[in-house]
């Protein structure tokens, strides 16, 4: 249980920058998911907080405790690695074990926490096993076990679930959750999959290219994103982008792109009014945000090609042509037609996002 | 784990390649093994009996090598008269030593060496290696000079020293192979969970057991068998097995039996040390090679 800032901290390799200016509070108890895709410093950030590499400039505290300098062991810290880093010539038992050992702790301490650990993950009947004798996923939950035998100040997460198939993963997301609510312990957790950010954590920090994107509740990520690549990297399917221009008209500021336009509310029109943009400028639209119906008389405003049907089971994913671009629409599965049938779409202007072509800063 | 069948036909040709190969082993086996039969058998007959050898050409009469009544004088004879008894130690001492000093300093050198990175590492690693490119003889002068004026000729640390420049380069280049294997994140793993950066070297080290098992039996074996060091620096005070055996064939009279006996005790540890770690042996050699 302790509070992490992370002040202005900066990560070198060499002469390449890892990590640019990061300034991030976790509070006590929270869980803070950093999100981002591989080579963006979410894992430098998580290694500088365990002690397993030096800050190039900048500060980390635990508590009001500065652990600039201070060895892993010495920073009460629980990590579980991407690999989980099992110990190949010990037990599920001696693996899970050894931080208490190393601590000291009574025998009969160290066999109450072991098998309580134990219980907890369900791999009590494997505490007699070899690492090579286990599953991908009894692997991770005994480096789960290894973390959660003591009581650390943080626990930190390097994409623990990463190597996992996809059944398990779902439901290790909500194990996970369920035990970091259970132990009440702040909890630092890395990741790539935007699915695990979005579900299991209290805040999530996206990072790209060594920078803080956006820092926030998995809402606000989700639903005000600060630029483009934070609203292109959290959502399944991805957000459509198309290169638009706005035109003041009798009827209000307008969308024009060459296959539709659509008239802006009052209260969008004055957040770009006020904000400088100019003529050319990138919206987004999430697929769920896009209504489709099969046809060319539709009462929907926008006309379109259908260029593949994916169906998933109980929706379906259509990628649609309008006007040279092509858009992702998410609906119920329904029939559809198929490449090169007309339909038509409608968009939910209120979701409507706005991007600077230059910048990819969000105006809205 | 994918099917490890390797397939084979049926083919004239194959055929007469089998028949040949077999050829070849017995022949192999009794180049390999004769040797060491007649070594051992000669050392329990006496001298006369040592030389009745049948007519060549003549195999009927190859009862008569085994024709003798066993003895066992000569052992006697070399652990009372010839004090093989403090040669067989001084060969021990020597050649355990070295290698308990290479093993510990090497794998401290290796786990360095495949950890850390640092300008110059390649250069170094070639200048380690690159000590055991001179052959022996070479550099005996030299070593002769200095190590008599250290007053370490004929002197069981001495030879330790020896063997240990010899030893030491092979160790951490065959060691460190295998500290490359072993993922760096175990001892991460291992720091987060409350050790020491020395408490995690020490921990992984099961990890490279096989290596170093390996690597004992070959340090070892290089001071049981040498013959030069220990003539020239351990001549004197630490005198081993093979010197003592090679001082056996005096000009006036060569003792065949004491020095067949000889060629008994100077083996039999070595063999009984490699049915020891056979397993660990194969493991070892290979493992460093192949990443999983």
């Amino acid at each position: 249980m302790a509070t992490v800032t992370i002040s202005d901290v900066w990560k070198y390799y060499g002469k390449t920058m890892a990590v640019k200016e990061l300034n991030l509070e976790i509070q006590n108890n929270e869980f803070m998911c950093i999100l981002g895709p591989s080579g963006c410093g979410k894992s430098s950030t998580l290694r500088m907080l365990a002690g397993l590499e030096f800050i190039s400039s900048g500060d980390i505290y635990f508590d009001d405790v500065r652990v600039n300098d201070l060895p892993p062991r010495d920073r009460d810290i629980a990590m579980v690695f991407e690999n989980y880093a099992l110990y190949p010539h010990k037990t599920v038992y001696e693996n899970m074990a050894n931080p208490l050992k190393l601590r000291r702790t009574p025998k009969d301490e160290i066999e109450r926490r072991v098998r309580r650990a134990a219980e907890i993950l369900e791999i009590d009947p494997l505490l007699g096993r070899k690492p090579v004798e286990l599953s991908g996923g009894q692997k991770q939950r005994t480096a789960i076990g290894r973390a959660i035998v003591r009581e650390p100040k943080v626990f930190l997460f390097d994409e623990p679930i990463a190597h996992l198939d996809a059944k398990l993963r779902s439901h290790m997301r909500g194990e996970l959750k369920h035990l970091q609510r259970d132990l009440e312990t702040t909890t630092v957790y890395v990741t790539h999959d935007q699915l695990e950010g979005m579900s299991m954590a209290d805040r999530i920090a996206v990072m790209h290219e060594g920078v803080l994107q956006q820092l926030g509740t998995p809402e606000e990520i989700y639903n005000r994103p600060s630029n483009e690549f934070v609203a292109g990297f959290v959502g399944e399917p991805p957000m459509n982008f198309l290169d638009c221009t706005l035109e003041q008209t009798n009827v209000g500021l307008t969308v024009v792109h060459a296959g539709f336009r659509l008239s802006l509310s009052e209260e969008q029109a004055s957040l770009l009014s006020g904000s400088g943009a100019e003529a050319n400028m990138r919206i987004g639209i999430r697929p769920d945000n896009l209504a489709i119906e099969p046809g060319a008389d539709g009462t929907l405003d926008v006309p379109g090609e259908i260029f593949v049907t994916e169906p998933l089971g109980g929706d379906m994913i259509v990628e649609v042509t309008i006007g040279g671009d092509r858009v992702m629409v998410k609906t119920k599965i329904g029939p559809m037609g198929g490449p090169g049938d007309p339909c038509r779409i409608g968009f939910d202007v209120d979701k409507l996002h706005v991007f600077d072509i230059n910048t990819g800063v969000a105006y809205f | 784990m994918a099917s490890r069948e390797i397939v084979r036909y049926r083919s004239p040709l194959r055929s007469v390649l089998q028949g040949l190969s077999i050829l070849f082993l017995i022949f192999f086996f009794v180049w390999t093994v004769l040797p060491l039969f007649i070594m051992v058998v000669s050392s329990f007959k006496d001298l006369l009996d040592a030389f009745q050898l049948p007519e060549p050409g003549d195999w009927g009469d190859l009862g008569v090598m085994f024709d003798f009544k066993p003895t066992g004088t000569h052992y006697v004879e070399l652990f009372t008269e010839k004090h093989f008894g403090t040669y067989l130690r001084n060969s021990l001492i020597a050649s355990l030593g070295s290698a308990a000093v290479s093993v510990s300093l090497g794998s401290m050198a290796a786990y360095a060496l495949s950890r850390a990175e640092f300008r110059g590492k390649r250069d170094l690693l070639f200048w380690i290696i690159s000590t055991r490119m001179a052959p022996v003889v070479a550099v005996m002068v030299p070593l002769y000079v200095i190590f008599r004026s250290s007053g370490l000729v004929g002197t069981l640390p001495g030879l330790i020293l020896a063997y240990t420049t010899f030893n030491l380069p092979f160790a951490i280049w065959i060691l460190k192979g295998f500290f490359d294997n072993v993922p760096y994140a175990i001892e991460e793993a291992a720091q987060c969970d409350g050790c020491t950066r020395w408490q995690a070297f020490r921990l992984i080290i099961p990890l490279v057991a096989p290596g170093l098992g390996a690597f004992i039996v070959l340090c070892v074996l290089f001071g049981w068998n040498d013959f030069l060091f220990a003539t020239i620096i351990g001549s004197g005070g630490a005198k081993t097995l093979p010197v003592a055996t090679a001082e056996l064939v005096q000009p006036v009279k060569i003792q065949w039996g004491m020095i067949m006996a000889a060629g008994v005790v100077t083996t039999v540890p070595m063999m009984f040390l490699g049915l020891l770690i056979r397993r660990y042996l194969v493991a070892g050699l290979t493992m460093g090679a192949v990443r999983e």
